[in-house]
């Protein structure tokens, strides 16, 4: 026993040893406090990095044509793409190819582990992963631990036919830039809109609701009269940040709330907030069982099925309803922006919810190639031709958004949702301590939503949470 | 000089296992226990010794707190079910002779189906609206409303339980199985010629000389359900809530969602030393328990 004890205590004096004489780490940048989301960003001025918008632009490349097929001679590219994504991801593969004559492998992750997975490939030095495909409140994460290409001279190069100005203003810093520099292009530009059953409205001679209020008292009332045959209304409620703090953002916003003020303090557990997460517990009780375990899957589940009244979702969600393949409620839905927050603060938001981007991985080994890809999936007619087809892609361009045939695709009436959701946008921070934030956020609006915390409780304790992180 | 090399043959045959074990888990072990010291990241290990830090930080920390009881009850419950429900199925099997076949290939189904495949499954039969479960139990009238099972904090844990329960009884039935059938006859002879009951020789001759073995699997099966997550990765993340988060998952958060590997390694360590300690405890309670029955 005593050996034991002897060896043990020499292995710990060994390891301390060890760690004490690795190298110094490079000094710690100081924690900045995180953006707060911010309400439809304006388009800024124009800088050296970046393509002037007022420039003519010179005449757009056919889809591929500007392809400099020598950059991915016999290349064979890896493109880290997230699951629901999968089918856009082929095309991409299959068009990319064509155009290059590079070779494209898939990798094909769950939605939530794409940042882990794409900051794992470089600090392992596995460096397997050529392009990735991230969500944007993982920017900030995937430049501190260096694993994404600084962009700027890209920008500068392919300024000719980018067409900077042409992505949305609320999605084009957010997604890409942090500090001076931009790091990505967008992709998907995800955003929630309320997606409405008709026959069930109309069964009870309801109108969609332009209130929380409206939609409460919608979400109860269908759910009451069909005693468990369908429900009012579908709320995403499961513990992952993407899913859960995404239906509570589409709240908090609209209540006025904020996750920090100007000046970068959280203000998780103000009034406001607080009265929007009482609000979201309130009208879990009539929602489809139960909101705490209901994500993706459970949600789509329902409202495919003619069982739910009402569902926040992408923009997507129409066409992937016209589909009889996957829906039997095709063509019979509406859609409205999100519904209005009580009281002076009240307003209608779009929460940008899981909007993703395209970046090139430091760890690639065939970066020429890489921005080539950049190069096609920025281009505004690659875009046109990955928005009018069923892959779960959401335009980043006002191009794509105007294009009749994506009109066509769409419908006309989500076309017009998504154009006036774009003026009430809220997005999620992108700074590199948010993956650390949003954690105890997420518990706490599970132990909320699932009755073991109050509101005030649950977001009391957030806010000491972020104000430990913060400090 | 032949007596010396006769003495060391043994020790430099075994020498290139003991490096291959010192490569495969001492190094990562002494990797782990060094990052703990250090509020790394995992872009930046080994970054700034912080010393005992994240274990005072471990020690006030709530979630990973409950984590750890959760895990411990998770590993207690099922694997208590598992073995007995194992040792039931082995003893009433164990004469069959025609069906051992087909039955050893049905037990074995479970345990080489991919856990990701075993949580989807489970996940489709406690869907709340198109599940078979809620299908069966408002069909029969057993409930009112659906039930969604992985949705409330009191019915998620046995829920992901049942699934364990499902996935790892197999591994028993068939452990017990070898047990029982590795037992020797004469003393069964003897038991049936002075007209012995069956309960007499279950509990006078079966379970005696089968408890070795039963307190090995029992702890075998243990230490692997401490170290539970994909069942709770794919079918709840942890939640409602805090309701069903274990330590594996925990830690997984810290390291790969939060990036903190420095605190992760020191729950880690943290885990590694009460596993260990229960690891003895068992231990020691084995050996009691053999003496016990030898008297």
């Amino acid at each position: 026993m005593k050996k034991l004890t002897l060896i043990i205590s020499l292995l710990v004096i060994a390891t301390m040893l060890l760690t004490a004489c690795q190298p110094a780490a490079p000094a710690t940048e100081q924690p900045q406090a995180p953006e707060q989301p911010t309400e439809q960003p304006k388009p800024e001025e124009p800088t050296p990095q970046q393509p002037a918008a007022e420039k003519p632009a010179e005449p757009m490349p056919a889809a591929g044509a500007a392809i400099n097929k020598e950059a991915c001679q016999g290349a064979n590219l890896k493109f880290l793409t997230i699951q629901p994504h999968n089918v856009a991801a082929q095309n991409l593969q299959t068009w990319f190819q064509e155009a290059s004559g590079a070779q494209v492998e898939l990798i094909v992750v769950p939605y939530d582990n794409v940042i882990e997975k794409a900051v794992l490939d470089v600090t392992s030095g596995a460096n397997e992963i050529d392009v990735v495909e991230y969500w944007y409140p993982g920017l900030g994460t995937l430049v501190e631990n260096n694993v994404l290409e600084n962009l700027d001279q890209w920008y500068a190069d392919n300024a000719s036919w980018i067409k900077a100005d042409d992505f949305f203003p609320t999605y084009f810093d957010t997604f890409t830039k942090i500090g001076d520099s931009r790091y990505g292009i967008p992709y998907d530009g995800d955003m929630h809109l309320l997606w409405y059953y008709k026959p069930l409205f109309e069964k009870y001679s309801l109108q969609p609701p332009k209130t929380w209020d409206e939609y409460l008292n919608a979400c109860k009332t269908i759910t009451e009269g069909e005693k468990g045959n369908a429900y009012g209304c579908a709320i995403m409620g499961a513990k992952i940040p993407l899913i859960l703090i995404g239906t509570y953002l589409n709240r908090l916003g609209s209540y006025g709330g904020s996750f920090f003020d100007a000046q970068g303090k959280p203000t998780i557990n103000s009034p406001e907030a607080v009265a929007a997460l009482e609000g979201l517990v309130e009208q879990s009780k009539y929602a489809l069982p139960t909101a705490s375990a209901v994500a993706f899957d459970e949600a789509l589940g329902g409202w495919f099925t003619g069982k739910v009244g009402m569902v926040e979702f992408w923009t997507d969600l129409g066409s992937m309803t016209n589909d009889p393949a996957s829906s039997k409620i095709g063509g019979q839905w509406g859609v409205v922006p999100l519904p209005k927050g009580p009281g002076d603060k009240g307003k209608v938001v779009a929460s940008v919810n899981a909007g993703f981007a395209i970046g090139v991985s430091t760890g690639s080994k065939n970066k020429a190639c890489a921005m080539e890809f950049v190069k096609f999936v920025a281009d505004p007619e690659t875009a046109k031709r990955y928005n009018t087809v069923v892959g779960g892609i959401d335009p980043a361009r006002q191009s794509t958004l105007e294009d009749p045939k994506f009109i066509e695709f769409v419908g006309k009436e989500v076309a017009d949702a998504i154009r006036e959701a774009h003026k009430n946008a809220v997005v999620w921070p992108t700074s590199a301590l948010w993956f650390k934030l949003q954690e105890p956020l997420n518990d706490n609006l599970s132990l909320a939503l699932s009755g073991q915390k109050t509101p005030q409780q649950a977001l009391d304790d957030t806010q000491k949470a972020w104000e430990d992180l913060l400090k | 000089m032949n007596g010396s090399l006769e003495k060391y043959t043994p020790k430099l045959m075994v020498l290139p296992t003991f490096l291959i074990l010192l490569i495969i888990s001492l190094v990562p072990l002494i990797y782990v226990l060094g990052i703990s010291f250090t509020a790394s990241t995992i872009a930046k290990p080994f970054n700034d010794f912080v010393w005992f830090e994240n274990y005072k930080k471990a020690f006030t920390d709530e979630i990973f707190g409950h984590s750890l009881v959760n895990t411990l009850l998770f590993a207690f419950i099922v694997t208590t079910i598992q073995t007995f429900l194992g040792f039931v199925l082995a003893f009433t099997m164990q004469r069959e002779r025609t069906l051992s076949g087909v039955l050893r290939t049905l037990a074995l189904l479970p345990l080489f189906t991919p856990p990701v495949a075993i949580a989807m499954i489970w996940r489709l039969i406690y869907d709340p609206n198109q599940g078979l479960l809620n299908y069966y139990l408002l069909n029969w009238g057993l409930s009112s409303t659906p039930i969604a099972f992985l949705g409330e904090r009191t019915l998620a844990f046995p829920a992901i339980m049942l699934a364990d329960i499902w996935q790892w009884t197999p591994f028993c039935f068939l452990l017990c199985l070898a047990a029982l059938q590795s037992l020797p006859r004469d003393p069964y002879e003897a038991a049936m010629v002075d007209g012995a009951s069956a309960w007499y020789v279950f509990r006078r001759l079966t379970l005696p000389m089968v408890a070795p073995q039963i307190i090995v699997i029992f702890l075998f099966r243990f230490l692997i359900a401490l170290k539970v997550f994909d069942l709770i990765y794919m079918l709840t993340f942890g939640g409602p809530g805090n309701a069903t988060q274990v330590a594996s998952f925990y830690i997984y958060r810290v390291s790969f969602k939060q990036f903190q590997t420095g605190y992760g390694g020191a729950l880690s360590i943290l885990v590694l030393i009460l596993i260990s300690i229960l690891a003895t405890l068992l231990t020691k309670g084995r050996e009691f328990l053999l003496s016990k029955v030898e008297r």
